[in-house]
């Protein structure tokens, strides 16, 4: 029996894009583009580019792309596509061989997150985790690049960290740590609050701090205004 | 007497271990063996505390010593020379440890070859874990089939047994090898349930609670037990206490027979315990 020549398949990529917020690229654009990717290389480079338009629908200028797309190149990236772009700007694209590329159900960012600097669309795949035991005194678990669930209880003198959210369905007794590489949105879920501590993004309180309503509770933990809340969930 | 001549051995390796120290592991090992060795199973007990022998004392067979677990493993004697025979069962045997060597001495094939020699004559083989997590609890735990994790109603003690069972599930044969758990269950020591009612004490739901491992057994603190370990009695072996008869229904359990735990625990102090009145 012969193999088919060709089978189809479907596939999720995953891209980096490059949001342009000044309408006309100037040499501290380029100056910035440069940093940008220098500081990224590890992320950026050999990874699918996307330029996205959308805080910019009256970048028109040919030569302003042909520039842009030519710097990109340079640096050794691959860029590929646009989105968020109007009808003139998709026919620039086409010109340079550039695809649209549907955004869908890719909601806008926030305004508060795109004025962070911290912030970037860089979305690299993450990779949650599931733990599906109890986590014994003197055991560490981590999950490096997403978040982090454990089905069953922390034990005091254990520890769970996550660069996302930790979410546990059992009682929390020892340290849990979300936000680890920074990120201020992260939270932690757990069933029942009997932790030696919490932290997010590196803001943290200990069970002397944590107040003794919320013991035994059912609570979130988040970041608001740089300070770390406990709130009990209904 | 041993009514398994014919057949093969069941030759199952469980591990008496805590963690901390001073919570009854040695006792413990020495009433679960000799109340194996009661129903006639045979039974050995390997103390695993090199340099600290105390099994030996509390079995009362310290004077026969002759040649220890060590001496076996660096093939300075052969096994059935260390082997000792318990004098009230013959069902019952010890091999004791060394006073004089540390803990170094025991390697891990040097103990994989002593338990697979066992596992050829023996339908037990109890190791006697030192306390701690290092080299000689994690030699003692490594080729375990089934463990016993002894703890005091207290939290640092069950703390170390939480860590303890984190190595159970991770740094043992049957995890390394088939990704597999030990089974482990908890045996509850010295309960004193005036401390407990006092609020002093952990609760056996307390404990159950945050260990999340089946209850084997419950033994409450009785000044029986220290008597008989000076007199170098399985406590087993010794009158009937209510010590006694929570290790022979934490045996029975061990060997999967259904005993109810809930009407044990819940026994006001026992005809034995108000005789001998237990130290205010």
């Amino acid at each position: 029996m012969r193999a088919e020549p060709i089978q189809v398949r479907g596939r999720f990529l995953t891209a980096i894009a490059i949001r342009i917020e000044v309408d006309t690229p100037d040499a501290s654009f380029f100056a910035a583009l440069d940093e940008k990717i220098r500081s990224a290389a590890n992320l950026m480079v050999g990874a699918p580019i996307l330029l996205d338009f959308e805080k910019v629908p009256g970048f028109a200028s040919r030569g302003h792309l042909g520039e842009l797309v030519r710097a990109i190149r340079a640096k050794g990236l691959l860029l590929f596509g646009v989105q968020n772009a109007t009808p003139e700007q998709q026919a620039l694209a086409e010109e340079f061989g550039l695809i649209q590329v549907l955004v869908g159900r890719d909601t806008p960012v926030q305004q508060a997150r795109a004025t962070s600097p911290r912030r970037s669309r860089l979305v690299a795949q993450p990779e949650n985790k599931v733990i599906h035991r109890h986590v014994r005194s003197g055991q560490l678990v981590v999950a490096e690049r997403g978040d982090l669930t454990i089905i069953g209880s922390v034990a005091s003198g254990a520890e769970v960290l996550a660069s996302g959210n930790i979410h546990i369905y059992g009682t929390l007794r020892g340290r849990a740590m979300a936000g680890v590489e920074g990120d201020t949105s992260a939270r932690i879920f757990c069933s029942k609050l009997e932790a030696e501590l919490l932290a997010i993004a590196g803001l943290f309180k200990t069970s002397e701090t944590i107040h003794p309503d919320l013991r035994r509770c059912n609570v979130q933990a988040f970041l608001e205004d740089e300070t770390l809340h406990i709130e009990r969930l209904v | 007497m041993t009514q398994l001549k014919d057949k093969a051995p069941l030759g199952k390796v469980i591990v008496i271990t805590s963690g901390k120290g001073g919570v009854g592991k040695t006792t413990s090992a020495a009433a679960i063996a000799a109340a194996l060795a009661k129903r006639d199973f045979k039974t050995v007990v390997i103390d695993f505390d090199v340099g600290l022998r105390n099994l030996d004392m509390i079995m009362g067979c310290e004077r026969r010593v002759v040649f220890d677990f060590i001496n076996v493993i660096q093939g300075e004697a052969r096994l059935k020379q260390a082997l000792i025979r318990d004098k009230r069962l013959d069902t019952l045997w010890i091999l004791p440890t060394s006073q004089t060597r540390d803990k170094d001495a025991l390697t891990k094939e040097g103990v994989e070859k002593v338990l697979n020699e066992l596992k050829e004559q023996f339908d037990y083989i109890i190791c006697d874990s030192p306390a701690g997590i290092e080299r000689g609890a994690q030699l003692a735990m490594y080729f375990a089939d089934e463990a016993v994790v002894v703890t005091n109603p207290e939290v640092s003690s069950v703390r170390d047994s939480d860590r303890v069972l984190g190595l159970l599930a991770s740094k043992t044969k049957r995890a390394e090898d088939e990704g597999a758990e030990v089974k482990a269950q908890v045996l509850v020591t010295r309960l004193d349930q005036r401390r407990i009612d006092a609020g002093e004490m952990m609760t056996i739901d307390d404990v159950l609670e945050i260990l999340a491992v089946p209850l084997l057994g419950v033994i409450p603190e009785s000044t029986a037990v220290l008597r008989a370990s000076n007199v170098g009695m399985p406590i087993v072996l010794d009158e009937p206490s209510a010590a006694s008869r929570g290790y022979e229904a934490a045996v029975a359990r061990l060997l999967g027979e259904e005993v109810d735990t809930q009407t044990e625990r819940d026994k006001k102090p026992g005809f034995f315990s108000r005789l001998f009145g237990a130290p205010a």
